[in-house]
C-alpha cells in the first residue's frame, strides 16, 4: 500500500489542525471570558488570559438564582424522558420489526413522515393542548411532550437493529412454550445495548439541550431548565457575559465530560443506523 | 408466525405505550394545526374565534415577511447543507488515512455537534459583536483583511452570513463521523484494485468512492436540509429575527405571530405552509437517493 | 356486605384527611409576582422588602421572580395565552392600556375596596397610565424618567467645562467629543419611543396630535424630519454611536468605560455603576432645551393583578405594603423614584444627591401615547427609525409612512 508522501502527511495535517483550532477556539474564548470581570468583558484588543482572572461569575451563577435547581430539573427531565422513550420506543420498535399486524404499514409511514417534519412546526398546538390538558408550567408536562418528540426518532434507531439480529435464539425460546415479553425483555433487549445506548445518549442530550418549547411553556421560575435560565442572563440591553458563559460551562462540562468517555456509544449507533439507511 | 413475522393480538400491548404519546403529542396537534389555520384564533376565549376560511393562507402568500423568511430559510439551506457535506467529507477523508492522532481529531471536530445550540449561538454573538468582538479583532487588527470593523448584525446579508456560519461550523462534526463510517466501510481491496487497474487517486475517488458512499450521502444530505428547515434557536437568539424582520426564518416568524402577535391561526396556516414543502422535499430526495450502486 | 361498609369507612377517612388539608392549604397563599427588577434592585427587594412584608403577613409567602426586562413583555403574553398568569406583576405603564383592553386584568377601582386613599396619595402623573375605559387597572408602583448622563473624564479631555444647556449645544459637543480618539459623543440604546421621543419632543416635535387620533402631520412634521436628519448625519460623521442600532458597546457598557461621551437614562443605572464600576461616578444634567423645551419621557412601572389570580385579597395588601411610605424609601435607595407625592418633600428625597435632577426633568416629562396598541405603535415608529438611520429611506419617506400606519392603529 502506497504510503503518503510526506509532503502530503504534513499538509493534511496543518489543514486538521486549523480546522481543530476553528472547532475550539471559540470555546477556549468562552471560558477565558467566564473568568473576566463585566468590565473585561469587552476589552480591546481581547486577552484569552484574562487579567484579573475571577471565580466571582461562576459563584454569581451558581448561588444567584437557584442555578443548582435548574441543573436538576434538568437532569431530572431529561433522564425521566430517556427511561420512558427507552421503554416505549424500543416496545414499539419491536413490534415493527416482529409483529405484522394490520395498519402497520399506515403507522409506519406516519412515523416516517413525523421525522420529516420541524418538531416545532407544531408548538402552536402543542401549546393550547398542553393548556387544555394542565401541562403547561410543569416539568411532567415537558416530559410528556419531549417523549412525544422522541418516540419516532428512537423507533426507527431501534428498528433497524432489532430487525438486524439473528431470529435463532428467538425462535429456540418460542419453541419452548416463551412468550413474546419474554423474548422481548430476555433476549432482545440484552442484545440491543448499543443501540439502547445509543438512544439513551441522543435522547438525554436533547432532554438538556432543549429550548424552545421549555421556554414557552415554563413559566414558574423554580420549574425553568438550564437553556432557558442562560438565556435569562442574556439582555438585548446589556449583557453580563461573564456570567452567561459561567453558567453556559456549568450546562456543557457535564456533556463534554460524558462524551469523551462514552464516545464510542455516541458514534457507533448513530454510524450504524446511518450506513444501514 | 407469517413469513418471518409472529402475528399475534399481544402486538397490541408494544404499540400501545409509544402510540399514547404520539399520537397525542404528534399527530393530534397535526390536525389540529390544519384546524386553526383556518380561523382567527381567539387564545383568550378560544369559542370566540372565527372562521375565516383560506385568509390566513392568503394572507401568507401576500405577507412580505413571509416571502423573506421563506427566502431566507431556503438560503440558509442551500448554502449550509453543501458546505457541510463538503467540509464532512473533507475531514473525514483526511481521517481516513488513519494518521497518529485521528481518534483525537475525531472527538473534537464533534465537540461542537454535541454542544446546545443556546450556548453557541449566544458564544457566536458576542464573538461577532460589531464594536468589540474578537472576530472583528482578528479580522482586521491582526489578519488586516478588512480595513474596519465590520457591524455584522447591523445588515441582514452579514448577519444571515454569520447564522449560515455558525449552522456550519456546527455541523461538520456529524457529517464528519458519518462519512467516515462510510469511508472505513470500504474494502482496501478496491483501492488495490484501481491502482492495478491504472487509475489515478481521483478516478478511484470519483468513479469507486463515491458511488459506493451515495446512499449514506443520502442520508446525510436528507437529514440536513430537514435539519435546516428546522432552524430556529440559532436565529431567534443571535438576530431575533432582525433587523426588522430581515434574518427571519419560517420557524421564527411563525413562532413570532403566535408567541408575541397572539395570532395562533396565522401562525398554525405558517406552520403548515412550513410543514408541506418540507415534506415535498423530503420525499423528493428520497427518490432521489434510492437508486442502488451496481458494484 | 362487610367490604361495602369497609370501603366507605376508606372513603370517610380519605375525605377528612383531605378536608383537613384542604383547610390548612387554604391558610397558606402564595403569591407569585412578576418584577422586572435589575440584579442591583433585585438582591435588594429580596432582601429587604419581601422578609418584612412576609413578616407582617405570616400565613402569604411571596414568590417573586426577576424577569429580564427585555423578554417581560414576550412572557406575559405567552402567560395570558397559556393561561399561566402570575397573581401580580410590575408592569410598565405603557402596557397596561393593553392588557387592560384584553379583559386580563382586574379593574382595582373597582374591586379593591380602599383604591381612593391610594388614588390621592399618588402623583396624578403616575395614576393617569392606569386609567381605561372607566376604571383603573394598575396603581403606580415607581416612576421614573430619563436625564442627561454625561462622563466628566470626556468631558474635560474635550476641553468641555459642562453639560449642554440647549440643543444646540448637545450637539456640538457631540462633534467635539467624538473627535477623541476611540469616543463617540452621544449613544442611545434603540429607536422606539422610549428612546428618541425625548429628542423629538425637546425639539418641539409630536408624536400625535392632543386628542390621540392621528399621527399624520403630527409624526411627520419638519421638526421631526430635522431631527431624523440629524441622527442620520451624527451617526455617518461618528458622533452618534453605533447601540441605536443594536450593535457595539451597550450604552451603560460604553459611558462607563470612556466611550460615550453622553447617554440619556434613568435614576436605576447609577446603583448599577456603584455595583459594576469600582471608581465611576455618573454626572447627570436635565436634558438639553430645545424649541420644545427640555422635555423627557415619563416611565415608571404599575403594580397590576390579574384576573386569574385566587389570590386577590393578599394582593391588594401587597400592593398597600409597596405603597407604604417606608418601603418606597427604601426602593428610592436602589433606583425607583417613589410616587406618593408627600415624600417628595421628604428629607430623604431634599437631601439625595441626584434625584432632584429627575424631579425636576419629571415636571415637564410627558408621557408615550396611552393606547392599547402602543406596542404596535411603538413598533411602526421604531422600524421607521432604523431604517432612515439606515439610509434604506428619507427621514421624510419614512415619517410620512409611519404616521400613515400609525392612523390606521389608533381607529
Amino acid at each position: 500500500m502506497k504510503k503518503q508522501s510526506f509532503w502530503s502527511r504534513t499538509l493534511i495535517y496543518l489543514l486538521l489542525l486549523g480546522g481543530a483550532l476553528l472547532s475550539t477556539i471559540p470555546f477556549l474564548f468562552m471560558l477565558s471570558t467566564s473568568f473576566k470581570e463585566h468590565s473585561y468583558v469587552f476589552e480591546l484588543p481581547p486577552r484569552f488570559i484574562p487579567e484579573n482572572p475571577t471565580l466571582s461569575n461562576y459563584i454569581q451563577a451558581w448561588t444567584w438564582n437557584n442555578f443548582e435547581l435548574y441543573f436538576t430539573n434538568s437532569f431530572v427531565v431529561s433522564l425521566v424522558t430517556t427511561l420512558i422513550v427507552l421503554i416505549v420506543a424500543s416496545m414499539l420498535a419491536f413490534a415493527f420489526a416482529r409483529f405484522r399486524f394490520w395498519g402497520k404499514n399506515i403507522l409506519y409511514y406516519l412515523i416516517l413522515s413525523s421525522l420529516m417534519v420541524p418538531s416545532m412546526m407544531l408548538i402552536i398546538p402543542q401549546f393550547i393542548l398542553a393548556k387544555n390538558l394542565r401541562l403547561l408550567n410543569s416539568l411532567p408536562g415537558l416530559v410528556f411532550v419531549y417523549v412525544a418528540m422522541n418516540v419516532a426518532v428512537s423507533t426507527f434507531l431501534l428498528r433497524g437493529f432489532f430487525e438486524s439480529l439473528p431470529r435463532e435464539l428467538e425462535d429456540a425460546t418460542r419453541m419452548d412454550g416463551g412468550g413474546f415479553f419474554t423474548i422481548f425483555f430476555r433476549i432482545v433487549l440484552p442484545l440491543s445495548k448499543p443501540s439502547l445506548a445509543t438512544v439513551t445518549v441522543f435522547t438525554f442530550l436533547f432532554g438538556w439541550d432543549e429550548f424552545v418549547w421549555a421556554l414557552t411553556a415554563i413559566n414558574q421560575q423554580s420549574r425553568l431548565t438550564l437553556p432557558v435560565a442562560i438565556h435569562s442572563f442574556h439582555g438585548a440591553h446589556q449583557t453580563q457575559w461573564g456570567l452567561v458563559f459561567a453558567a453556559s460551562m456549568f450546562a456543557i462540562a457535564p456533556v463534554l465530560i460524558a462524551f469523551v468517555l462514552l464516545q464510542r456509544h455516541f458514534i457507533q449507533g448513530l454510524t450504524s443506523g446511518a450506513i444501514k439507511g | 408466525m407469517d413469513g418471518g413475522y409472529y402475528r399475534s393480538k399481544q402486538v397490541i400491548a408494544f404499540l400501545v405505550p409509544a402510540l399514547v404519546f404520539f399520537l397525542a403529542f404528534n399527530t393530534y396537534p397535526l390536525i389540529e394545526a390544519f384546524r386553526m389555520s383556518f380561523y382567527n384564533w381567539n387564545i383568550v376565549r378560544p369559542e370566540n374565534s372565527q372562521f375565516v376560511g383560506l385568509a390566513n393562507y392568503m394572507k401568507a402568500f401576500s405577507d412580505p415577511i413571509f416571502w423573506t423568511s421563506m427566502k431566507n430559510t431556503v438560503l440558509y439551506a442551500l448554502v449550509t447543507v453543501p458546505a457541510q457535506m463538503a467540509l464532512g467529507l473533507l475531514v473525514a477523508m483526511f481521517l481516513n488515512f488513519n494518521l497518529p492522532g485521528t481518534k483525537v481529531f475525531r472527538t473534537i471536530y464533534y465537540l461542537p455537534v454535541i454542544s446546545s445550540w443556546v450556548v453557541v449561538s449566544l458564544l457566536f454573538r458576542y464573538l461577532f459583536n460589531g464594536e468589540a468582538g474578537l472576530v472583528n479583532y482578528i479580522l482586521v487588527d491582526l489578519l488586516q483583511i478588512f480595513p474596519s470593523y465590520v457591524s455584522w448584525f447591523r445588515n441582514a446579508s452579514t448577519a444571515l452570513f454569520v447564522i449560515m456560519l455558525l449552522g456550519i461550523w456546527k455541523g461538520v462534526g456529524w457529517s464528519m463521523v458519518i462519512f467516515l463510517a462510510g469511508l472505513q466501510g470500504i474494502p482496501t481491496e478496491l483501492r488495490e484494485a484501481s491502482m492495478i487497474d491504472g487509475a489515478s487517486s481521483g478516478q478511484h475517488f470519483w468513479q469507486v468512492v463515491l458511488p459506493i458512499l451515495r446512499p449514506t450521502m443520502g442520508f446525510v444530505a436528507i437529514m440536513l436540509v430537514i435539519g435546516g428547515f428546522n432552524v430556529f434557536t440559532s436565529v431567534f437568539l443571535v438576530t431575533g429575527g432582525g433587523p426588522l424582520h430581515r434574518t427571519e426564518v419560517l420557524l421564527t416568524y411563525m413562532y413570532y405571530q403566535g408567541f408575541e402577535r397572539l395570532n395562533f391561526g396565522y401562525g398554525a396556516a405558517l406552520s403548515y405552509i412550513l410543514g408541506i414543502i418540507i415534506f415535498v422535499i423530503s420525499v423528493i430526495q428520497l427518490r432521489l437517493f434510492q437508486k442502488p450502486v451496481e458494484m | 356486605m362487610g367490604q361495602k361498609r369497609f370501603s366507605l369507612m376508606i372513603a370517610l377517612v380519605v375525605l377528612v384527611i383531605l378536608a383537613q388539608i384542604g383547610v390548612v392549604s387554604a391558610q397558606k397563599v402564595t403569591l407569585t409576582y412578576w418584577h422586572g427588577y435589575n440584579p442591583v434592585e433585585t438582591r435588594h427587594f429580596e432582601e429587604t422588602i419581601i422578609p418584612l412584608f412576609e413578616a407582617k403577613h405570616p400565613n402569604v409567602t411571596v414568590e417573586a421572580v426577576a424577569v429580564p426586562y427585555d423578554q417581560f413583555y414576550q412572557k406575559i403574553i405567552v402567560s395570558i395565552a397559556g393561561g399561566m398568569v402570575p397573581d401580580l406583576i410590575r408592569a410598565d405603564l405603557a402596557w397596561v392600556p393593553q392588557l387592560a383592553n384584553l379583559g386580563v386584568l382586574v379593574p382595582l377601582s373597582k374591586e379593591m375596596v380602599d383604591f381612593e386613599v391610594y388614588k390621592n396619595k399618588v402623583f396624578p402623573g403616575t395614576l393617569e397610565p392606569n386609567f381605561w375605559a372607566g376604571e383603573y387597572y394598575g396603581l403606580p408602583l415607581d416612576t421614573n424618567t430619563r436625564v442627561l448622563f454625561w462622563n466628566k473624564e470626556l468631558f474635560s479631555a474635550a476641553d468641555l467645562s459642562g453639560p449642554p444647556a440647549t440643543f444646540g449645544e448637545f450637539l456640538q459637543y457631540a462633534e467635539i467629543l467624538a473627535e477623541l480618539e476611540g469616543v463617540w459623543g452621544y449613544a442611545e440604546g434603540g429607536t422606539g419611543g422610549w428612546n428618541v421621543l425625548p429628542l423629538m419632543w425637546s425639539n418641539g416635535g409630536q408624536l400625535t396630535d392632543d386628542e390621540i387620533t392621528r399621527a399624520t402631520g403630527y409624526l411627520n412634521s419638519p421638526s421631526n424630519v430635522e431631527l431624523l436628519e440629524l441622527l442620520v448625519e451624527m451617526l455617518e460623521r461618528g458622533s452618534l454611536g453605533p447601540s441605536i442600532l443594536g450593535d457595539g458597546f451597550s450604552t451603560a457598557d460604553g459611558y462607563a468605560q470612556g466611550r460615550y461621551g453622553m447617554i440619556i437614562d434613568g435614576p436605576w443605572m447609577v446603583s448599577i455603576f456603584a455595583d459594576q464600576y469600582d471608581d465611576f461616578e455618573a454626572q447627570m444634567a436635565l436634558l438639553p432645551s430645545g424649541d420644545g423645551g427640555s422635555v423627557s419621557v415619563v416611565g415608571g412601572q404599575d403594580i397590576v393583578v390579574f384576573e386569574g389570580s385566587k389570590n386577590k385579597e393578599a394582593a391588594f395588601d401587597f400592593i398597600r405594603f409597596m405603597l407604604q411610605d417606608e418601603i418606597q424609601l427604601s426602593m428610592a435607595e436602589v433606583g425607583q423614584m417613589p410616587v406618593i407625592q408627600h415624600l417628595e418633600e421628604s428629607s430623604y428625597i431634599q437631601e439625595h444627591p441626584f434625584y432632584g435632577i429627575f424631579f425636576e426633568q419629571m415636571k415637564t416629562a410627558r408621557a408615550r401615547t396611552p393606547h392599547p396598541e402602543w406596542p404596535e405603535i411603538d413598533r411602526v415608529l421604531g422600524n421607521a427609525v432604523t431604517r432612515v438611520l439606515m439610509k434604506e429611506l428619507t427621514a421624510q419617506e419614512a415619517l410620512d409612512e409611519a404616521a400613515q400606519e400609525i392612523d390606521v392603529l389608533l381607529q
